[in-house]
C-alpha cells in the first residue's frame, strides 16, 4: 500500500505540498498529486486578484516527491534536503482548481546525494520540470 | 584535446566554475581543506560528468573517493577505462 505523504515526509503543515501519493517504486520512482485551491492563503499574496501557485513552489513539491521517490520512507533527521536545481522551466501557471501530478525520476545517486528529474504537469500537460539534486540528512 | 584538459574542462562547465581550467593543477586535491574544496554534491556532479563526457561510470561512493582525487586520478581513469572497453 501506498503511504499518504505526511507519514513519510519530514515537513509539516503548510509546507507539504503533495497531497497524495499516487505511485511508489523506491530508490526510483514516484508520482504524486498536489491540488491546488482558491483557499490557499499563500495566492492571496501571489498575486493579489490574480492567483497563481508560485512556480519555486512547484519546485518544491517536485523536491519533495522526489525525496520518496529516492528514499521512501526515511526515519525523521535522515530525509532529503534541496541542495541543487538545475534547468528549470516554467511552462504554464497553475491555477486554482488544478490538480498538479509531480512526477520524479532518480537519476542518479551517491552516497547521500542525488540527483531527481521532476517534472509538474496539469491534466496531462507540462507546467514546471527541473533537474534537482538532493542530499541526505537533517530533514 | 588532450586527456587532462578535457578533464579540467569538464570540470569547469558541470560545476559552472570561474576560473580557467587549466589553473586546476593536476595534483591539486580536489576535496577537502588545502584544496579546492569541493563537497559531496560537487562529486555526484563530476560523476555525472564523468559519465556525459567520457561514457566512463563511476558505481558507488567507494570507486568515487578512489577517482576523483584529482585531476590526474580522474584522467588516469578514464584512459585506464576506456583501454579496457577497446
Amino acid at each position: 500500500m501506498i503511504p499518504p505523504p505526511w507519514r513519510v515526509l519530514p515537513h509539516g503543515p503548510r509546507f507539504l505540498f503533495v497531497d497524495r501519493l499516487l505511485e511508489l517504486e523506491p530508490g526510483t520512482r514516484a508520482v504524486g498529486r498536489k491540488l491546488v485551491t482558491a483557499n490557499e492563503a499563500l495566492l492571496t499574496g501571489h498575486f493579489p486578484g490574480n492567483p497563481i501557485f508560485p512556480g519555486v513552489l512547484l519546485l518544491e513539491a517536485l523536491a519533495q516527491v522526489g525525496g520518496i521517490a529516492w528514499l521512501g520512507s526515511a526515519p525523521a533527521g535522515t530525509g532529503a534536503v534541496l541542495a541543487g536545481v538545475s534547468g528549470a522551466r516554467f511552462r504554464r501557471p497553475v491555477l486554482p482548481g488544478d490538480a498538479v501530478d509531480l512526477e520524479a525520476r532518480v537519476i542518479r545517486v551517491l552516497g547521500t546525494t542525488a540527483r531527481v528529474q521532476g517534472t509538474a504537469r496539469v491534466e496531462g500537460e507540462e507546467a514546471a520540470s527541473a533537474e534537482l539534486t538532493l542530499a541526505r540528512g537533517r530533514a | 584535446m588532450e586527456l587532462t584538459r578535457r578533464v579540467q574542462e569538464m570540470i569547469v562547465q558541470q560545476l559552472r566554475l570561474t576560473l580557467d581550467a587549466a589553473e586546476i593543477g593536476e595534483d591539486v586535491p580536489l576535496f577537502g581543506a588545502g584544496g579546492l574544496g569541493f563537497d559531496s554534491v560537487d562529486a555526484l556532479e563530476l560523476v555525472l560528468g564523468m559519465e556525459q563526457h567520457f561514457g566512463v561510470d563511476i558505481p558507488d561512493e567507494e570507486v568515487g573517493r578512489r577517482v576523483l582525487q584529482t585531476v590526474r586520478t580522474m584522467a588516469d581513469f578514464v584512459r585506464e577505462r576506456q583501454a579496457g572497453a577497446a
